[in-house]
């Protein structure tokens, strides 16, 4: 049998013919991109390799080796779903409490009736906060160093193996490939195979007849086809999508803002800060329900402000948020707040605003706000009585003012004030002026938000050319008998890509119609 | 309408009883005949068959009941997209409401993909799986009730959730066409049981269906990340129905990747899908376990 110039997928193969080591996609060659060199020229036999010392070098070569091996790469997938199943099943402490040491443990309290003694190692194990736990991230680090790694060994692969398809087979690939057939045609061999490379162009294939074979073997002629061959692209394109994608979450958690609990009372000027020089007003806010009490609508009819001048009006809806400039305001909640104006003796307005009441009382019986006046150092609580619940000491048009001095934990007052009737209350002139609606808005300004979408874009993509484009290869050789007849050889590999049997089977039967059609030769039949 | 919908739910179920019942009196008629004396794969490299040697696919077991098999299950499909359509009409919006309609809709995509898988492999004894669970969740459907509410305003997104919910219930069906698959694998000795196609075929039609159902399964995640952005101004907020798919999701990538690690492809490939579908499950029930903590209706108060 002839040598032939390039590896090929039959020769790869180890002397057992298992078929179990190949790397990409139906790719013949997988190992063979890295095989281990030996590290000194061995004077002695087998003990120099043990003793030889471990260097820098190695240590490197064993860590790129860990990190392109499909087993860590799928052990790190299965850590990382075992976490995700912990994250899950357990409760898990909202982000904002477990900043906060005494709030944390005040819910560490409240789950231990629920997991028992299990608490203190569930929590030492950060399980309570399994998807910001310093172990999840690590693994998260781990796969993307191995997906990375895994690429970049396998882009060259894949160049090598689609951008130089004249790899040719020995012959004895054309009697033990998974896929094979042989079909019998007219004598000349060079006829043969143009046949057989116009019937798989016609099938979308990509057909090259391998020039340098027919004078060098003795055996035949060649011809190599394909189809997809930027298929196997997609798998890298998929598995950096991925990587984007967690770049973008990085982006998104590390950058930007998020203010989950912006309240604009109708008819005040808010601002939204976080240095974004932005103002927002609410017009208006509506709620509307079906006849079954669900909830129907919120609306919420906002003017946004840059710097003073009008930049934005829009209704925003729980699915249609308002953006400008990157930062993007969601409906979120609701409620009631009481307009109150408070004056000091000499008339001067201290505060004039609209205080939202988005607290509830631990009995849910009234609403609380909370008005802050920092330069008079006293705190304000406002009460009315819950939606839907009535408290006899505060009627309508009434509200309850509990006032702190900065520090106290008991009030200094308590009183209920009447709407449009001033009130002196410690040296201060509370007026109520009105009951007034507030929007609560989610105000956003994610810079990862569009990485994500761009990784999304090329994982998706590539998972769909990797799965419905499959990049096949198949093999033909014309071999002239010893009584000057030809056959056309055809071969390709089954392994982990069965639904090309069908297919290939197809090609078959096109090709012996071909042949059938072209020459008069006897009836064909596939053989072994 | 809505009531003629349901009835066609109730149709579907029964049908689907029928087609299980033939599915189980085939099976046994079959296990008690001989094989017809078919080629065996001769050594070859990793098992790979010569294709003059490749038994054809394996030709339908028994005409006649096994016939009627498939056709009550077609006839159910049909029922089960008749009910789907009508409700579509009368609520305005694609199944994605509330339990009911996600749970028929949930039976509607498993018993789609086992005709598809059906039809395609001539592989009935996926039905002894595959059709119970499919009336389970016709059954629990009835028991939660065919109410129709109007749409909360989270879930006033029509277009990107109906579509969310159509790929959702697709990948879901395959999901669990691999997993019967699989566990049919599972059950069968290397050289296989006479009454079951053999391992290599099942373990074939369990990754077809992974091969169809996983990039769904991305779009499908990535679509619910679009509208958690849309609604909430978070594309990902560790929910745990997102927790669940994205476990979902990781097991199923697993599973592809094991496929090609040496020492994982075979039975440790096929327990992940057993896995893979109970997280499947998992996702779809998750909203039972975890109601009190979130709930996808009535999020803006």
């Amino acid at each position: 049998m002839s040598q032939t110039v390039r590896p090929s997928p039959a020769s790869r193969k180890p002397a057992g013919g298992k078929g179990t080591t190949s790397a990409g996609r139906g790719n013949p060659s997988a190992r063979d991109g890295r095989t281990p060199t030996p590290k000194k020229p061995a004077s002695r036999p087998e003990p120099a390799a043990e003793e030889a010392p471990v260097g820098f070098g190695d240590a490197l070569d064993w860590l790129w080796k860990f990190f392109i091996s499909r087993r860590t790469g799928l052990v790190l997938i299965l850590v990382l779903g075992l976490m995700s199943l912990a994250g899950t099943l357990l409760e898990q402490a909202p982000g904002e409490l477990r900043n906060d040491p005494q709030a944390y443990a005040g819910w560490l309290d409240s789950v231990k009736p629920k997991y028992g003694g299990w608490t203190w190692l569930l929590d030492k194990a950060g399980l309570f906060g399994t998807f910001s736990s310093w172990w999840f991230k690590g693994t998260l680090v781990l796969l993307t160093t191995s997906i990375v790694a895994c690429s970049l060994h396998r882009i060259p692969q894949i160049m090598r193996r689609t951008g130089h398809p004249k790899a040719q087979p020995p012959d004895a690939f054309f009697d033990r490939s998974g896929l094979r057939a042989v079909i019998p045609v007219g004598p000349d061999p060079e006829e043969a195979l143009a046949l057989a490379a116009k019937t798989l162009r016609g099938k979308h294939f990509r057909a090259v007849v391998h020039e340098g074979g027919a004078a060098g073997r003795v055996s035949g002629t060649a011809l190599y086809a394909d189809r997809f061959r930027w298929a196997p692209y997609g798998s890298i394109a998929a598995h950096l999508g991925f990587v984007v994608v967690l770049l973008g979450a990085f982006l998104s958690a590390s950058t930007g803002f998020k203010d989950t609990q912006f309240v604009a009372p109708v008819g005040y000027k808010v601002e939204v800060g976080h240095g974004t020089g932005l103002q927002l007003q609410a017009l208006a806010f509506n709620d509307a329900y079906y006849d079954n009490g669900a909830p129907k609508d919120y609306a919420s009819d906002l003017v946004l402000y840059d710097h003073g001048k009008q930049v934005a009006r829009q209704t925003v809806r729980v699915n249609q948020p308002l953006s400008y400039g990157g930062v993007s305001f969601y409906q979120s909640f609701f409620g009631t707040a009481a307009g109150i104006k408070v004056t000091d003796a000499q008339q001067n307005v201290v505060s004039d605003t609209a205080v939202p009441l988005q607290w509830q009382s631990d009995d849910g019986k009234h609403s609380i706000g909370q008005l802050v006046m920092a330069a008079q150092k006293t705190q304000v609580y406002v009460v009315l009585p819950a939606s839907g619940q009535v408290d006899p000491n505060i009627q309508a048009g009434q509200v309850q003012l509990e006032v702190y001095a900065n520090g106290s934990s008991t009030p200094t007052a308590t009183q209920v004030i009447s709407q449009g009737k001033p009130t002196t209350i410690a040296g201060l002139t509370y007026t109520f002026q009105r009951e007034r609606q507030f929007t609560g808005l989610i105000v956003a300004r994610d810079p990862g938000v569009w990485l994500v979408w761009a990784g999304s874009a090329f994982l998706v993509t590539g998972i769909f050319l990797v799965f419905f484009f499959p990049y096949r290869r198949l093999w033909v050789l014309a071999r002239r008998g010893p009584e000057g007849e030809t056959t056309l050889h055809l071969a390709a590999q089954l392994k982990r890509d069965t639904a090309f049997e069908p297919q290939f089977r197809e090609l078959v039967a096109d090709l012996e119609r071909a042949a059938a059609t072209s020459t008069d030769t006897a009836p064909t039949s596939p053989r072994k | 309408m809505l009531n003629w919908s349901q009835y066609c739910v109730e149709a579907a179920t029964i049908l689907l009883a029928l087609a299980l019942m033939s599915s189980i009196f085939v099976l046994a008629v079959n296990r008690g005949a001989t094989r017809t004396p078919e080629l065996v794969a001769a050594g070859g490299g990793g098992g790979s068959v010569a294709l003059a040697e490749r038994p054809q696919e394996v030709a339908p077991a028994r005409g006649g009941l096994a016939v009627y098999g498939s056709w009550l299950t077609r006839l159910a499909l049909a029922f089960l997209t008749t009910a789907l359509v009508l409700r579509g009409i009368v609520t305005g919006h694609g199944p994605f409401a509330n339990q009911y309609e996600f749970a028929v809709a949930f039976g509607w995509g498993i018993v789609a993909a086992f005709a598809f898988f059906e039809y395609r492999y001539r592989v009935r004894a996926l039905g002894l799986l595959v059709l119970p669970v499919a009336g389970g969740l016709l059954l629990y459907a009835m028991t939660v009730g065919a109410k129709a509410d109007p749409l909360v305003p989270a879930l006033q997104n029509n277009l990107l959730l109906t579509v969310h919910v159509a790929l959702a219930i697709i990948a879901y069906g395959a999901f669990s066409v691999a997993c019967a698959a699989g566990a049919l694998y599972l059950i069968s000795p290397p050289e296989g049981r006479r009454w079951l196609p053999k391992p290599e075929k099942l373990d074939e039609i369990a990754y077809r269906a992974v091969v169809i159902a996983f990039p769904l399964m991305t779009l499908v995640i990535i679509l619910g990340a679009v509208w958690a952005q849309i609604a909430w101004g978070t594309y990902w907020s560790w929910d745990p129905k997102e927790t669940a798919s994205l476990f979902t999701w990781l097991i199923y990538g697993a599973y592809l990747h094991a496929r090609v690690v040496r020492g994982w492809r075979g039975r440790r490939a096929n327990w992940l899908l057993m896995l893979g579908f109970a997280a499947v499950l998992f996702t779809f029930f998750g909203n039972l376990f975890f109601g009190g903590l979130h709930s996808y209706s009535g999020v803006a108060k």
